[in-house]
């Protein structure tokens, strides 16, 4: 079975249009103030095949910041649970998110399957765009999580100028293009060629290169004392964004809403962030300081993450970067952990 | 899924953010990248901010009151009996019996339509609204000062600023926005001067922290100014060529000798002096303050205080260079210039002024009154004394925000007839006839004012719950039931008529603000691109003045009976009375109860340990909550926030209003403190004693 | 891993729907405990030391161990404290009203550590709820030696009053000690970490369950470790702020592990070497 091919430019509108009568269409959108937002498409001249920077992350549409999960009626004692089945194509993701959405896959799927996220991920197709420009906040480079997949997509399209070099992976993507076969057509020997270029180029435009591997060892050695943490944390705001960013964050909490004749149970994002989230009955407040949830999210991210999912809990997609307004994210970080490698200095509780 | 971009509904930062919405509910929240003011962040309170809006609390039906309690009735109903009581009270008992109070988290079409409602269709001016309780001594101070109160710059520039002096602002907690740019600035090299009794995290950054006490801001302020002068550090050039009645001014300055000022205050001389120096010295000094400020007896003092330093320096008119009051709620420097204050109509034109009521006069097609109405205290005076027969309040929540309740509670029974329009139940509305449901800000359309004087436009997302409807249509409905046509389209004509009365919104139009993030003002005409700093060249009223001011100590110090000193302010994850992030599961969840602030050595002294139960007394009550230790705070200082209703810290306040500013002084009065809850002494026998030693096995 | 099959799922069991519970009974056992016996909708197998998520529909979910004996079956025992919203809520309602249950979730206590050796049994407070059906399965199996130390605040708050008589008739040495005595208590007096010699095991081959406030887990587990019982044979189960029981939502994650999928019950060796962060192990 044939799974690349070739899909001019001038098709593409075509192909998204006759998809968009099956499904939901949703892609990036620039609005009148220059922002770039995934919401489901009007005009598809509109969408933003370039996006320059700043793609908000698609966790949304897996794992909605407010879902409503069941809805109880009072009045004949009934519980119906509300599992959204929308069919949807996401067009324009790039690698980090669907890199992100497979370990999720894993998180979700796997063991205890949650049917609110299962059915959402079943019922999604995503065509992601390899990164031919790279943000300069970006560093999935040293984590095969982009610029571009090897496996694990649906569709992957690379720009290649006046065409698209297509690549599909699952069933339900193949038998999507099938459909359509006449837009596409076969890849000759120059596109392989132009196709490995893109990939070139694009790797050696990134502007980060950080080792999460090289944290996760450093602090494993014990070398990396509470003194660290406490200075990275004292300028946090608290805030959540970099957990509500995050593409592998999932924390959520959950909330019965009493209305006149029915309740409503649903979760909304929630983040270990807030001295509250680990709140034990009577009050209790296991980790009111604040560098213990630094370190917990850090933690979970590159030590315990790995042990269990095989994978980091970070793709590299620089979104904390330019959501902490207090400027502690991951990227930074790591860098600040590989100076310390790099000078081999002792990082005491002195300071 | 659709985005919809509009603004924050919490504090005057006025953040942009995306709404995502679906099947007309708001599933989620994001923030927008390109926002000059949040550059793709976010706090935890926008963060959360769509939550509250699909509460099953949210009032969906107009209410009347019938045999004492709140019944469901049809807006007709409800609407023509606000009309009939209105016009009935105003017949009998004049206007001025009738009071208004507008909302700083209403848009800036409802204010101008709520006091267009107050001055041409019942025809008083008592209308007030909570900048009475947060920045009136800021713009009564700066107006007095250089003819305008707001903040001089723009959010953006303090990126580029050298001197940051922060002054009675808790900035990460309260406008973390803002902090953010301000802690950028440090990274890129800027000197951070904070100065306030608690070290607030902004405080671990400031390269000199200023912890002088409570109340004492003049007379730092005058010893800052003191040195200044006597260090030559004065911009004489500035001085002569952009302000007057220096001289007098400097008459009063000489008294405050550096000793003076170190014994009032409890700072160091020599602190003093660096601060002076780094703050007189860099041109790119920026002033910031806040509520530790305004909320005084002398607030008005204090402010203008501020201005005479920023004059004296030169630090004013320029790009990165300026006073900046930083506002509280998401519109109050709207309805501040909206004219919801008694005494001026919008744009800061004095309803005293024959020319300025002429023009409302024209346009309004009605006679308007020449006299000053009252202010929000005095209206609750007036009500005591039984002269104030109705009240309307729109989104607001005097019960549990303005100081003294007690007293406020009984004002509140004596008025005949009580209106209150909000979205959700308040403590205010067990005192109300008629309740209105309004719509929340997902739910309507209308411009947002923030701090930085950047009108930018709110957009509808949802459809609001049951019948309620925006605030802007309730109005006009009723205004038309009272005999005064109102007809608008839509919020686009109104801010049309804003526009055309009001000279500094003159080029204010929606359809320009759809185009960008909005406009700052003074935009006098539709080509012109807006002001991202003021006094420019010169002050909005030609000269700056030296206003001479001098220290006057709290109206209620800690003394024997009551020996500490309580300052009251709000918190990070929770919002002013907490109608909107009480109902929000996350916040509600951080801080789920009142506590009072205190240092750890003066709890050891009452036998006080941490989480425990405490009592705090004031001459007015008493209320109580837990303690909570930190050495945030120092010795001989508590702390409890206003948010909640169940241990409300405006029972203990004192209504000791400054006199030019009305605004009362939240921020200092005597209490004491008790512990409720003693370790209890039981007469244990003695545990068996046990050799743990022996117990152990031997491998 | 992909996710195979894209056709649209069939309904499955979703994992966060409860099931209908009529509560039968209502036992007061202290001013703030109750024992509350669920009828269930449909049979649920658990065992002791496995909890479920019990909602009541408005007010929220909870989560809660069993305290009664392990079965497949409609009946169904909880002992539950007045600490919270959704407890309280709880303890408002009558018999006859319904209580949403889903579960059971976590791992159970290990009885197979238990053949051949003594038990020590360590409670406190609430915490003797999930070991009531410890206790009575070795009384049932009837060839164990088993002490229970049990601490209390007050001599008001010891729950279980009655099995703890009837436990003693049957031959557990039932130890307990309050911290407040009232007049008229003859009993011990003081934490139950300082009644280790009245235990009469020899702890070097015998097993531990604990249940109870942190901090008096702690202490146990480290004395106990102290006497020369083997680390893996310390058994306690943890409390956790919990929303999901089955390890999604994240509250309850604590070094790689979450209390609600792969505890709550641990041995004190889990706990040291997973370094749980919370306990501050």
């Amino acid at each position: 079975m044939k799974r690349e091919w070739i899909l001019d430019k001038n098709h593409l509108s075509y192909w998204l249009r006759q998809l968009r009568n099956q499904m939901q269409l949703i892609a990036p959108m620039r609005d009148q103030v220059g922002d770039i937002v995934f919401k489901q498409v009007e005009h598809i001249h509109k969408i933003e095949l370039n996006c320059p920077s700043l793609l908000p992350s698609v966790k949304e549409f897996f794992l909605p910041q407010y879902e409503r999960l069941f809805e109880y009626s009072k009045k004949d004692d009934r519980v119906v649970d509300s599992i959204s089945k929308t069919k949807r194509v996401i067009f324009g993701l790039r690698s980090c998110d669907v890199a992100a959405l497979n370990t999720l896959d894993r998180f979700f799927i796997d063991e205890m399957p949650d049917p609110y996220y299962k059915s959402r991920r079943e019922n999604s197709l995503l065509i992601s765009i390899v990164c031919n420009n790279p943000d300069p906040t970006c560093f999935c480079i040293g984590l095969d999580t982009g610029p571009y997949l090897k496996q694990g997509f649906d569709i992957q399209l690379t720009d290649l100028g006046d065409r698209y070099f297509v690549q599909a992976e699952s069933e339900w993507a193949i038998s999507i293009i099938k459909n359509y076969h006449f837009l596409f057509s076969r890849p000759q020997k120059s596109d392989y060629d132009d196709q490995y270029e893109v990939l070139l180029s694009s790797k050696a435009r990134f502007q980060k290169r950080i080792s999460l591997q090289q944290s996760r060892q450093l602090i494993k050695s014990g070398r990396i004392k509470d003194s660290f943490w406490q200075g990275i944390t004292s300028r946090c705001f608290e805030c959540g964004g970099c957990v509500y960013q995050c593409p592998l964050c999932t924390c959520f909490t959950v909330v019965d809403r009493s209305y006149n004749d029915t309740v409503e149970r649903a979760r909304l994002w929630d983040s270990c962030l807030f001295k509250g989230f680990t709140r034990l009955a009577g009050g209790i407040l296991p980790n009111e300081e604040r560098i213990k949830r630094t370190k917990r999210w850090f933690f979970h991210k590159l030590i315990h993450y790995p042990d269990v999912l095989e994978s980091f809990g970070c793709v590299g997609c620089g979104r904390c970067t330019v959501t902490c307004p207090g400027r502690i994210d991951m990227a930074s970080v790591c860098m600040k952990l590989k100076s310390i490698a790099l000078n081999g200095e002792e990082i005491t509780d002195e300071g | 899924m659709d985005k919809i971009l509009t603004v924050c509904p919490y504090c005057g930062c006025g953040c942009g953010l995306y709404l995502h919405v679906e099947d007309d509910r708001i599933v989620g929240v994001s923030p927008c990248i390109n926002h000059p003011v949040n550059r793709g962040s976010l706090c935890v309170k926008g963060w959360n901010c769509y939550e509250f809006v699909h509460h099953p609390d949210r009032l969906k039906f107009p209410m009347i009151r019938k045999r004492g309690t709140l019944v469901r009735a049809t807006w007709d109903e409800a609407l023509d009996l606000i009309a009939r009581r209105l016009t009935e009270i105003k017949r009998l008992y004049g206007s001025d019996s009738i009071g208004l109070l507008s909302s700083a988290k209403c848009t800036n079409e409802e204010n101008y339509l709520m006091m267009k409602f107050a001055r041409a269709v019942v025809g008083t001016n008592n209308i007030d609204h909570c900048a009475r309780l947060c920045h009136s001594s800021t713009v009564g101070g700066l107006a007095a000062a250089f003819g305008s109160g707001a903040m001089t710059n723009s959010i953006n520039e303090i990126i580029n600023a050298r001197v940051l002096f922060v002054i009675g602002s808790n900035t990460t907690e309260q406008h973390p926005m803002i902090a953010m740019h301000m802690l950028d600035a440090v990274d890129s090299g800027a000197t951070l001067i904070v100065a306030d009794p608690r070290k607030t995290q902004l405080a671990e950054f400031a390269h000199i922290h200023l912890q002088h006490r409570p109340g004492s801001d003049v007379a730092l302020l005058m010893g800052l100014m003191n040195i200044i002068v006597t260090e030559g550090l004065v911009d004489i050039d500035f001085v002569k060529r952009r302000t007057e009645n220096f001289d007098s001014f400097l008459d009063t300055l000489r008294t405050f000798d550096p000793a003076k000022v170190e014994a009032i205050t409890g700072v160091k001389i020599q602190l003093l002096r660096r601060v002076a120096r780094i703050y007189a010295m860099e041109k790119r000094s920026m002033l910031f303050y806040a509520m530790g400020i305004t909320q005084h007896i002398t607030g008005v003092d204090n402010v203008r205080a501020l201005a005479n330093l920023v004059m004296l320096t030169g630090h004013i008119g320029l790009p990165m260079s300026g006073i900046n009051p930083l506002r509280g709620q998401n519109n109050v420097q709207g309805a501040c210039d909206m004219g919801a204050l008694p005494n001026v109509f919008s744009g800061y034109q004095t309803v005293t002024d024959p020319r300025a009521r002429k023009k409302f006069q024209n346009t309004w097609r009605k006679k308007l009154n020449p006299k000053p109405g009252l202010t929000l205290m005095e209206m609750m005076d007036m009500a005591y004394v039984g002269r104030l027969k109705a009240l309307y309040v729109m989104g607001e929540n005097p019960l549990l925000s303005d100081p003294d309740l007690g007293h406020l509670e009984k004002a509140m029974e004596r008025i005949d007839f009580v209106v209150v329009q909000d979205i959700f139940p308040n403590e205010t509305m067990n005192y109300a006839d008629v309740v209105l449901p309004a719509a929340s800000f997902a739910e309507k359309d209308g411009t947002y004012t923030n701090t930085e004087r950047r009108v930018q436009l709110l957009q509808r997302a949802i459809s609001p719950p049951g019948e309620a409807k925006a605030d802007w249509e309730i109005i006009v409905d009723l205004a038309t039931r009272m005999g005064y046509r109102m007809h608008y389209r839509g919020t686009y004509e109104i801010m049309e008529e804003i526009a055309l009365l009001t000279p500094s919104y003159g080029g204010i139009l929606h359809h320009r603000l759809k185009e960008g993030f909005g406009l700052q003002w003074p935009c006098p005409t539709q080509d012109h691109p807006g002001t991202p700093y003021l006094h420019r060249k010169k002050f909005a009223k030609g000269l700056g003045t030296f206003i001479t001011v001098d220290y006057i100590p709290p109206d209620e110090p800690p003394d024997k009976e009551y020996p500490f000193l309580l300052t009251t302010g709000r918190i990070y994850f929770h919002y002013h009375t907490g109608t909107m992030c009480r109902r929000t599961v996350v916040l509600e969840r951080e801080e789920p109860e009142c506590f009072v602030e205190i240092n750890p050595e003066d709890a050891d002294s009452l036998g006080i340990k941490n989480g425990w139960p405490v009592k705090v007394t004031s001459r007015r009550g008493s209320i109580e909550v837990k303690a909570k230790l930190t050495g945030k705070i120092p010795q001989g200082t508590v702390f409890i926030p206003f948010h909640y209703a169940e241990a409300a810290v405006n029972r203990l306040t004192n209504p000791a209003v400054d006199p030019k500013a009305k605004i009362p002084e939240y921020k200092v009065c005597a209490v004491r403190i008790e512990p409720l809850y003693k370790m209890p002494v039981v007469k244990t026998p003695k545990p068996p004693e046990v050799e743990l030693e022996s117990l152990r096995i031997e491998e | 891993m992909k996710v195979k099959n894209r056709e649209p799922a069939k309904q499955e069991n979703n994992i966060y729907r409860p099931i209908k519970g009529t509560i039968e009974r209502i036992k007061k056992q202290t001013s703030d405990v109750s024992l509350f016996t669920l009828e269930l909708e449909e049979p649920v197998h658990y065992k002791a030391g496995q909890f479920f998520m019990v909602s009541v529909w408005g007010a929220g979910e909870v989560p809660i161990s069993v305290t009664s004996l392990a079965r497949k079956s409609t009946r169904i025992e909880f002992c539950i404290r007045r600490v919270g919203m959704v407890t309280g809520r709880i303890h408002q309602l009558k018999e006859g009203d319904n209580l949403w249950i889903r579960g059971p979730y976590g791992r159970a206590f290990p009885l197979e550590l238990a053949k051949g050796r003594d038990v020590v049994i360590v409670a406190g407070g609430i915490g003797i709820a999930p070991l009531r059906p410890l206790i009575e399965t070795f009384m049932k199996r009837k060839k164990y030696k088993v002490s229970l130390l049990y601490g209390s605040r007050s001599p008001d708050d010891i729950v279980y009053l009655d099995e703890t008589r009837k436990w003693k008739q049957q031959g557990v040495n039932v130890v307990l000690t309050v911290d407040r005595p009232t007049d008229g208590w003859k009993g011990n007096v003081g934490l139950v970490t300082t009644l280790w010699h009245l235990a009469e095991v020899d702890f070097k081959k015998s097993v531990a369950f604990i249940c109870g406030p942190e901090v008096m887990i702690r202490a146990a587990m480290q004395d106990l470790f102290f006497f020369g019982m083997p680390e893996e044979r310390i058994i306690t189960t943890l409390e956790a702020h919990m929303k999901c029981g089955v390890g999604k939502c994240g509250h309850c994650y604590a070094g790689k592990l979450y209390i609600c999928k792969d505890g709550p019950v641990f041995s004190y060796k889990e706990i040291k070497e997973q370094s749980i962060l919370n306990l501050g192990f």
